[in-house]
């Protein structure tokens, strides 16, 4: 059977996507504001270009979503017969596989605060999540060019300290800040100055704002991608890390607005909106096998959604899912 | 069915030969872009060294959405003697190029493109753009077969697309 809708027009299909692709964007935890995203005016977005404050966090395989929501019937009479029915309970919960390591996709996998192995001071004593950190670069002002979010400028002389492929983290110092703490997101929260020991390296052992040094140049660090949190703002300062670390059995609750979408082979798009996510599971990774005896290790991340008010019309919900058909489909 | 295949074969020519330009060959007296469809050429028991040759074959038809989803499969042959000039002993690094050209065309994005109709094109006019996408899945490679002296791989990739009304 073969349908046409009108002159011109195709018979709408089912999708057929051959993947997910994900990105995040940062919750203001302190005013408890996430970032919506408006498929009306966005959805047809260039896949490798999000739009800010979108990043982009890859491919994801195995994007299962989970509808927890419960519908009871509500009966009246005798013998009770269903008049109506009621949502009891709503619940969406998401998982997926990243099919990238980065510092997003670990932090946000872990879902909880997610350490920067900082390089470590001479002597520093051993600790799990890495020992007292070196002395931070300052980024300089009135010397040289201005820093930038791809361009730090620490100076000729600190400069030679690095090399290229350098990772390094720009943020500010803890000076005794409590309540949630890294630039650009929310990366931990502080309940007391004794808690992080005054370590003034704390938020840059957190914060999400890292970067891969890809040239040094007159005393500049130049990084292969923006910083998330954008130019740096000023006290911000450097410290070099080897890897990420985190932990199972943090308190903290990472929490992030995801945005997922599925391209469609004929044009056509579904985005799926979660404006609050939070991790429900810990630091899980699985095996995928390649052929023995090598295995493949992914990140698997299971993410419950929360709650954000639509303001077209006031009702609460918890993800949102888009659908733009290909040009000239009947709908 | 017939506009599918075309799509596609173009498509993959003239991704093959943007990467490869060098890769030719001569058929009929012509100097072409070193891929065709064998059902589209005289039959012949010359096989084309350093090219690629596309056989349609199996064909599948799902007819339960609103428009029926054909899968067609394209094997794609390719062979190599290597080079006289080295004996033949890089008959192996021609074929790895082969390979690495047929995954990088096929894994290209974007993995869908619009269908054409080229059954009235040529002499100056162009083909038009039907309203459905012609789209494939990654290619599955054959082990490679050793032939006397000369290394040959078959590619196999279901190309997939939507018979439109009054489509043939």
């Amino acid at each position: 059977m073969s349908t046409t809708t009108g002159a011109g027009v195709v018979a709408s299909v089912a999708p057929v996507t051959r993947r997910v692709r994900a990105y995040f964007a940062p919750v203001n935890r302190s005013a408890g504001i996430p970032t919506l995203f408006d498929a009306a005016q966005l959805g047809r977005f260039d896949l490798n270009a999000p739009p800010s404050p979108w990043v982009d966090l890859g491919w994801v395989s195995e994007f299962t979503r989970k509808c927890g929501t419960k519908i009871d019937a509500l009966r009246a009479g005798a013998p009770a017969m269903t008049v109506g029915q009621v949502r009891t309970e709503v619940e969406a919960t998401v998982s997926l596989k990243f099919e990238s390591w980065g510092k997003l996709q670990v932090t946000l996998a872990s879902g909880s605060q997610q350490t920067n192995l900082l390089t470590t001071a001479a002597g520093a004593s051993p600790n799990g999540s890495g020992g007292v950190a070196a002395a931070p670069v300052p980024l300089l002002t009135g010397t040289g060019p201005a820093s930038t979010a791809t361009i730090l400028n620490v100076g000729t002389t600190a400069a030679a300290g690095f090399n290229i492929g350098n990772l390094v983290a720009v943020d500010v110092d803890y000076t005794g800040q409590l309540g949630y703490v890294g630039t650009g997101v929310s990366a931990a929260y502080v309940q007391s100055a004794s808690a992080v020991g005054g370590d003034v390296n704390y938020v840059r052992r957190v914060t999400l704002n890292v970067g891969v040094v890809t040239a040094i140049v007159s005393g500049a660090l130049e990084l292969v991608s923006p910083l998330l949190a954008g130019v740096p703002a000023a006290g911000m300062q450097v410290s070099k890390l080897i890897g990420f670390c985190d932990r199972e059995g943090a308190s903290f609750f990472q929490e992030w607005s995801g945005l997922f979408v599925m391209p469609g082979e004929q044009g056509d798009r579904v985005l799926i909106h979660y404006p609050r996510l939070q991790a429900m599971q810990g630091s899980v990774e699985t095996e995928v096998g390649l052929a023995a005896p090598l295995k493949m290790i992914r990140l698997a991340g299971a993410f419950r959604a929360l709650p954000v008010k639509d303001t077209n019309d006031g009702e609460t919900v918890l993800c949102f899912r888009s659908y733009l058909p290909a040009v000239l489909r009947g709908v | 069915m017939q506009n599918a295949k075309d799509t596609f074969y173009v498509t993959l020519q003239s991704r093959l030969a943007a990467l490869n330009p060098a890769r030719t060959i001569v058929v009929r007296g012509v100097v072409r872009p070193g891929t065709l469809v064998e059902e589209n050429e005289l039959p012949s028991a010359w096989v084309p060294m350093d090219a690629f040759r596309l056989q349609w074959t199996g064909l599948q038809a799902n007819s339960a959405g609103p428009l029926p989803l054909l899968a067609m499969e394209c094997s794609i042959q390719y062979a190599t003697d290597g080079t006289s000039g080295n004996g033949g002993m890089d008959r192996g690094r021609l074929l790895a190029a082969m390979d690495a050209e047929l995954v990088s065309v096929l894994g290209a994005e974007p993995h869908t493109i619009p269908k054409m109709n080229y059954s009235a094109a040529g002499g100056g006019i162009a083909p038009t753009a039907m309203g459905t996408n012609v789209f494939w899945a990654d290619p599955v490679f054959s082990a490679a077969k050793a032939v006397g002296e000369r290394l040959e791989r078959t590619s196999t990739v279901l190309v997939f697309a939507y018979q439109e009304a009054g489509e043939l």
